[in-house]
């Protein structure tokens, strides 16, 4: 089975910080945190059912990040070097790139971190004329047959097409593996083939600017009955209770 | 100028219809339930997601609004993407200018805005707006699909009463509550306050301590209360997305530096279990 994965390099969540009128970026990067688990599904039906995984990553092609990829198990990685890019640019840069490897499988990640827009998985479907299953949390795949079990929060919904076909996964299918050193030596071996690629995004971003809320931050300790007297007295004062 | 509305969920709609009835636009809804907010009203009964992507494209709008559930994210991506849209989501307000759109979205799982801008036609979700819609005359008209390529074998509700998403008190569980048992605490101090529990992610969907449909975070519910209580919840940034509007934050762990700190207004350093005795206790008296 020939197997595509989307992942996105993106600026750790947990460390970005806001301060006064400006958003703190440049912090470490890290694999998009639900595209982990997308790779690790990808891995796992390649380990059930022989094939190949090609990674394909767009925007920022950091190094470290394309080699954690390839370290979990990927084959390689398309590392496509955009400048700037909206959900139609980056769909388009890997619509052209990854036609030629004829996909069974397109799997992404249901949610970035950064920008979240949930948009790409939904557009390359389109671009590529495959059905699209979302949120994807279980799946089994029996010879041209997909069936999943798809999360949507209010009902879970069960869905079955035929491959070739796009998803998307969240956190709730797999643990995501964490590579062994030598797997992480080996990775230095396989094979990452950069591209530059960039056609026009349709919509232009600004900056983004923070959205703080104010809050007061009061730790409460010692005690935890005169804690909660504490606390008992303070929201009645706030009036919310 | 054409706009067409969808929302699987009936608050999602209503959030879409607002925005749109800033427009001097004819108005298109689709939606399972009929609602009186567009000038017509297209009401199905069993969704097939091909279908409806078939269909609103039939329609050649110049802006397609929807709300931001899953279901709606998926519809409103391949709709952009079967049109070659841009596609913008998560607006919490939105301006046309001629044939430029201009939207403020959230970004960072909410930690920022971000104004951008596009040509129309373009796809867009709504994440957020106070601003209410107007009943209008509705035609109301029937909508049913063929089977697409998708088949569906089964839907299992998981709605388990109130929701987090209305109630005015929150009591949020974490991994750090330590068991689903140690959930019935959380629940007798919700009765006794007057709220409603909901979970992490993780504690719904995966752990299932907590039923799935009360989720709270950046993909499932955003909640408004003016009381959220978080019990072992650490304070990942998607699950913080879903509580910022919340009106006052407290938060119980045993950890003084978790990150959630910085998003609360008071943190209880301590067990969530013995918090939950004492603070129902003390409550009724």
């Amino acid at each position: 089975m020939n197997i595509v994965v989307g992942f996105k390099i993106v600026p750790d969540d947990t460390m970005i910080k806001a301060t006064g009128d400006k958003i703190f970026l440049d912090v470490p990067l890290k694999i998009s945190t639900y595209d982990k688990n997308a790779i690790e599904e990808a891995i796992l039906l390649k380990e059930k059912m022989g094939g190949k995984v090609i990674g394909i990553t767009v925007g920022n092609i950091e190094r470290k990040s394309v080699r954690e990829a390839l370290a979990m198990g990927v084959d390689e990685v398309l590392a496509i070097k955009t400048q700037k890019a909206d959900v139609y640019s980056t769909s388009l840069a890997i619509t052209e790139n990854i036609k030629a490897f004829n996909p069974d499988l397109v799997i992404f990640g249901e949610q970035t971190v950064d920008s979240g827009t949930s948009g790409v998985p939904g557009y390359v479907a389109e671009i590529l004329g495959l059905p699209y299953l979302s949120n994807v949390k279980s799946l089994t795949i029996e010879g041209n047959l997909i069936k999943v079990e798809r999360g949507m929060v209010s009902y879970v919904e069960e869905d079955e097409t035929q491959l070739p076909a796009v998803i998307s996964v969240g956190g709730e299918i797999n643990t995501p593996r964490i590579p062994s050193v030598r797997q992480i030596m080996e990775s230095a071996k396989k094979p990452v083939r950069e591209v530059e690629f960039n056609p026009e995004p349709k919509v232009s971003i600004g900056e983004p600017k923070p959205l703080i809320v104010n809050r007061k931050k009061t730790i409460i300790e010692g005690n935890m009955s005169e804690a909660v007297d504490k606390l008992i007295s303070q929201l009645r004062e706030d009036g919310v209770l | 100028m054409k706009i067409v509305v969808f929302s699987e969920s009936p608050p999602h709609y209503r959030m879409a219809s607002a925005l749109a009835q800033g427009f001097n636009a004819e108005l298109i809804g689709i939606s399972p339930q009929p609602q009186k907010l567009t000038d017509v009203n297209y009401v199905y009964d069993k969704l097939d997601e091909d279908g409806l992507v078939d269909f609103i494209s039939s329609l050649s709008p110049d802006v397609v609004i929807t709300g931001s559930v899953r279901r709606d994210r998926a519809i409103a991506s391949r709709v952009a993407g079967r049109l070659r849209l841009p596609y913008i989501p998560d607006a919490v307000s939105l301006g046309i200018e001629g044939n430029v759109i201009k939207v403020t979205r959230t970004a960072y799982s909410g930690i920022a805005l971000v104004d951008v801008t596009a040509n129309i036609p373009a796809v867009i979700t709504v994440a957020g707006t106070s601003i209410q819609p107007k009943e209008k005359e509705t035609k109301v008209e029937k909508l049913s699909f063929k089977e697409g390529r998708i088949k569906t074998l089964s839907v299992k509700s998981t709605t388990s009463g109130a929701s987090p998403a209305t109630a005015q008190i929150v009591i949020g569980v974490g991994r750090g509550m330590g068991s689903k048992e140690n959930v019935n605490y959380a629940e007798e101090l919700a009765k006794s306050l007057g709220g409603v529990v909901g979970g992490s992610r993780p504690v719904c969907a995966d752990l299932h301590w907590v039923s799935e449909d009360r989720q709270i975070g950046l993909s499932g519910l955003r909640i408004r209360p003016k009381l959220y209580i978080a019990l072992g919840i650490s304070g990942q940034p998607q699950h913080i997305a879903g509580i910022r509007d919340s009106k006052v934050i407290v938060a119980v762990n045993k950890d003084k530096d978790a990150p959630i700190l910085e998003n609360a207004d008071y943190l209880v350093v301590g067990d969530a279990v013995e918090f939950c005795k004492l603070m129902k206790e003390k409550f009724k008296r």
